[in-house]
């Protein structure tokens, strides 16, 4: 025992504990001795109390040390003086009291600050753990992505650089003292019998001391190396490997080829996104380059001291000499000087748009914040206004004003502080609901919990917003009236009425700007769903397996195996149509190349540059794709390699201006062959609701050239009410024909469509959510204030009534009051929104930020919500019955 | 407030001599009619305040220790504290005449 009391004695100050340290211990020890002859619960019960004493004043100690370390000798000292040193803790204390004697409102200051912070927090974990914090990687402020852009040439918008580019940079730069490129993509492992279809990365070598990556275990690849190489990734190390070092110089089946592993990565090593698996290498070779192969991603590191302008226009300089270096087209010597570099903060490129969506909605999560000090404030005001007697007293018998300031300080740190606590265990909750909406993608997702830098921020938010909620209070509570301490302290003076109503205004001007952003939201996801990309997603199963058997040996063998498995899979019940697509909408990008039609010159500029994939079986019914001209395919266009095309629209018309397209021949360039058009289909939109259609050859299911085949894994889609659960049932036909290829990217179409418009969904979602808290608040706060009215103006309406008003026209008179100050907010509002919707134009589709509909429908919104927290007082105060309210003086 | 309450009763305690912390805690249960009873934290919290605003000081005491080796510090009020608890007495009295005065006369109005 004494030994637990001599430990809780640790708990004071050093100089207080080596001089009083072993008198406490001694007379705690004897009370115990003494209280055990009343019996064992009751010295327990003693026992817990006298350490639970020591523990409170070691901290008190702590906090305000009592003990000066030698006594003073002090004649006359006054007791008052000591008696005044409790200061902070005093009012501490003592706010604590006056709290818990109003439960009420308590219960209420601190549940809406609860909110208020727990929403906040939870959305700071997420934003500082994705945004915020950098990269993994030595000096991640000086790592850059570098595409590029040729405004005026076939090339639209930005794109990455080419192969040349590269060695010209790394060979040339002085400013990036290294460059890699990168390349994702999911292929094939296969580790004894276990095959899958897993993400990876090809890297050059030079990405990865770009990067400045080390491997935990092994070593990095080297040129010696080839491509005869890999590194694998923790996560696959454990869960494949049972994190076993003797699987460095093992080799496995890797992306097609025999690849032996020479390193494992550490865990935090994710790139370029999370879940990548295993990295091989890109080899990029001077000797035989083909220019104008554009796509690649680039990644450099910039030169100590330097920005990124200056590399930008160090780039676009080397790039100039592209042309006389390598070859290339004149078309490509044009593209070239239009060429400019773009040279970005690679965690910029990597969480794309995610970072203004979270910072969108950290920033609502501050309105939402503040609304709620403001209503806080105001609950406040009012309870300062109801204790100004006791302040013009407590002021008129000598209390300074900092006392006066500390006194409404402390209520309000005090109720702020235990909803910071409560926060932090809404945060905790709410994190998991959060992250599960959160759309996939975003890099680092994974591993976002509650920190200690959360919980920092959360009690810097509790702590700012005490101030906030008791400030107001506080300068108004220091200088109390003395003059109405004779008038009895009655009647709301305009000064304080001004006050609040400002409140009030403010918090609905917030409010309106979050509804406002969630209309706008609104309005584009609705516009989204009711585009049409050229395709119906309505009961689609889609999925890909990669056949690898000796017997496909050519384009018309491998089209019989796929064909026959359509039939199958047309077997299946409730199938309607089965159809094969290269690369399927939202899923995947097709390939672009350049193309002639039979009218147009020939030459390495000749054509234009388009997009093809190949399809086959019913596709496009299954699809529900228009055939506006010819024919689908035919089982027999795809047994022969040279054969027949399908192209769209936009197609048509620009390989044949002002003609029809059937029965004319398109030539891809440096081929010899010709495909005939035999059909001509509706654009689709290849990459998501917000793009343009696309235009768009489909090959029969072989591919355009006798070898396209052996590269391609094609995607089924399959149309039958039972999208959604026909999986299990495709992988047993799978299992059947080619037991070792494992299904992969199954999904249903509309679950694809979903996913395309996730990171306006999520936006939208959270939005919504905070905006209805922040309505929610809004209204609170303006009945709050005038309940507070009404309540103080009794009298007043009373005496009206016994003049001759009617309950209407009091009711007219409050509602009134209420709707001037919600109608300043609403315009005060309005004319923000103006501005912080640019904010969301990155997400909006189909409507302007500026959108009139929306500004007015949600201007009424608040409008009516105002008027409805505006009336329930107003009713209260129709049914003052005047001689009550007369008589209660 | 409680510990300035506390302050005026150990002040209080030790008026008639010096004593041991211990014998300090008893003394103010005695005289406050039981209803305080400082525990040890709080009490030597308070002995130090008052030590070091010079108005409590350490002496020697004249007991017998209970634990042989282990020395009691004894705690004897100081000139001021003598002073300040008189004052503070005063103040009480004046303050209780008040009072009762006060409370007299709201009763004689109803």
């Amino acid at each position: 025992m004494r030994t637990f009391l001599r430990f809780l004695v640790r708990l004071f100050p050093p100089s207080f504990r080596s001089h009083f340290g072993s008198a406490i211990v001694e007379h705690a020890a004897i009370e115990c001795e003494r209280d055990l002859s009343r019996g064992r619960v009751a010295a327990l019960r003693s026992f817990l109390l006298t350490a639970f004493d020591i523990g409170r004043s070691a901290f008190s100690e702590r906090l305000r040390p009592s003990w000066a370390g030698v006594p003073i000798e002090k004649e006359g000292t006054a007791m008052t003086s000591s008696f005044n040193v409790d200061g902070w803790a005093a009012e501490l204390r003592h706010a604590l009291r006056t709290l818990r004697r109003t439960p009420g409102f308590t219960a209420t200051v601190v549940g809406t600050l609860a909110l208020a912070i727990g929403t906040i927090a939870a959305v700071f974990t997420v934003l500082d753990r994705v945004v915020i914090s950098p990269l993994p990687y030595a000096h991640p402020e000086r790592l850059v992505f570098v595409a590029a852009e040729a405004p005026g040439s076939e090339m639209t918008g930005e794109f990455g650089p080419a192969a040349e580019f590269y060695l010209q940079y790394k060979e040339a730069s002085r400013l990036l003292e290294d460059v890699g490129i990168y390349a994702s993509f999911t292929n094939s492992l296969r580790v004894g019998d276990r095959v899958e279809r897993v993400r990876m990365g090809a890297f050059t070598n030079s990405l990865y001391s770009t990067l400045g990556a080390q491997p935990q275990l092994g070593r990095l690849p080297v040129a010696s190396d080839e491509d005869r190489v890999a590194v694998i990734s923790d996560a696959l190390w454990r869960t494949w490997f049972g994190a076993d070092p003797s699987v460095l110089g093992r080799s496995y089946e890797m992306a097609g080829a025999s690849r032996t592993i020479i390193g494992v990565m550490r865990p935090e090593f994710q790139f370029p996104s999370d879940g990548t698996l295993l990295w091989v290498v890109a080899q990029v070779r001077a000797e035989g380059l083909q220019t104008g192969q554009f796509g690649y991603n680039l990644v450099g590191r910039m030169a100590p001291g330097t920005d990124r302008e200056a590399v930008a226009a160090e780039l676009t300089t080397l790039a100039r000499g592209l042309p006389q270096r390598f070859g290339g087209s004149p078309g490509y010597a044009r593209l070239i000087a239009r060429h400019r570099a773009v040279v970005r903060p690679l965690l910029d490129e990597m969480l794309g748009p995610a970072a203004r969506s979270l910072w969108i909605l950290f920033a609502a999560a501050a309105i939402v914040l503040l609304i709620a000090c403001v209503n806080v404030a105001n609950l406040f005001m009012v309870r300062v206004e109801s204790r100004h007697r006791d302040l013009a007293v407590r002021r008129a018998i000598g209390a300074s004003r900092a006392q006066l300031v500390r006194l409404q300080m402390a209520e309000a740190l005090v109720a702020a502080l235990i909803g910071g606590a409560l926060a932090v265990c809404l945060a905790g909750l709410g994190l998991p609901v959060l992250l599960h909406a959160a759309p996939a993608g975003i890099p680092r997702l994974a591993d976002v919990s509650l920190s200690g830098r959360t919980l920092a921020f959360t009690l810097l938010a509790a702590l700012l917003s005490g101030v906030l909620c008791g400030g107001a209070a506080a300068w108004r509570g220091a200088s109390p009236n003395l003059a109405r301490l004779r008038e009895g302290g009655r009647g709301s003076t305009r000064r304080r009425r001004l006050g609040r109503d400002g409140l009030v205004a403010a918090q609905t001007a917030m409010a309106l700007v979050l509804l406002i952003g969630a209309g706008l939201l609104m309005r584009s996801f609705l516009a989204l769903r009711s585009v049409d990309p050229g395709y119906d997603t309505r009961d689609v199963f889609t999925f890909q397996f990669a056949p690898e058997q000796a017997s496909l040996k050519d384009g018309p063998s491998w089209a019989r195996f796929h064909l026959a498995f359509l039939d199958r899979l047309a077997a299946l019940p409730g199938v309607t149509s089965v159809g094969i697509v290269e690369n399927v909408p939202l899923d995947e990008g097709t390939r672009g190349d350049r193309f002639r039609g039979e009218d147009m010159p020939d030459g390495p500029d000749a054509g234009r540059p388009l997009n093809w994939t190949f399809a086959a079986g019913d596709y496009f019914r299954t699809m529900a794709i228009d055939v506006v001209d010819g024919r689908p395919f035919e089982t027999a266009d795809h047994l022969s390699v040279h054969g027949n095309v399908v192209i769209s629209r936009t197609a048509a018309q620009l390989l044949f201006p002002g003609q029809r397209a059937i029965g004319r021949r398109v030539q891809q360039q440096g081929q010899k062959d010709w495909h005939t058009v035999v059909g001509v289909v509706e654009d689709v939109m290849q990459y998501g609701f917000r793009d343009k259609p696309q235009a768009l050859l489909y090959f029969p299911l072989a591919g355009p050239t006798p070898t396209s085949w052996s590269i391609t894994t094609p995607a089924y889609v399959i149309k039958t009410a039972r999208a959604e659960v026909i999986a299990p049932e495709v992988r047993t036909l799978i299992r059947q024909v080619a037991p070792e290829a494992p299904m992969y990217r199954a999904y249903t179409m509309a679950g694809l469509a979903a996913r395309s418009m996730v990171g306006l969904s999520f936006t939208l979602l959270t939005l919504g959510v905070v905006s209805a808290l922040a309505l929610f608040l809004g209204a609170l706060g303006l009945y709050g204030v005038l309940s507070v009215v009404v309540a103080e103006r009794t009298r007043e309406i009373g005496v009206r009534m016994a003049l001759g008003a009617t309950a209407a026209g009091v009711r007219r008179m409050v509602v009134a009051q209420g709707a001037r100050v919600v109608a300043l907010g609403v315009a005060i509002g309005l004319l923000t929104a103006l501005v912080a919707t640019r904010a969301l134009s990155g997400l909006l589709f189909g409507v302007a930020a500026f959108d009139g509909p929306t500004f007015a429908a949600m201007a009424s919104l608040m409008l009516v919500i105002g008027g409805l927290a505006a009336y329930v007082p107003a009713r209260r105060a129709s049914r003052v019955d005047p001689c009550e309210s007369l008589r209660s003086d | 407030m409680g510990a300035s309450l506390l302050e005026f009763h150990v002040l209080l305690a030790l008026a008639s001599g010096a004593l041991h912390g211990y014998a300090i805690a008893d003394r103010i249960a005695a005289e406050s009619g039981g209803t305080l009873r400082p525990r040890a934290g709080s009490l030597y919290r308070v002995i130090a305040r008052l030590m070091s605003e010079g108005l409590l000081a350490e002496s020697e005491g004249e007991g017998e220790d209970p634990h042989p080796g282990l020395t009691r510090r004894y705690y004897a009020l100081t000139s001021a504290g003598r002073r300040t608890l008189g004052e503070e007495a005063r103040r009480l009295k004046q303050a209780a005449a008040a009072a009762e005065k006060r409370l007299g006369l709201a009763r004689g109005r109803s």
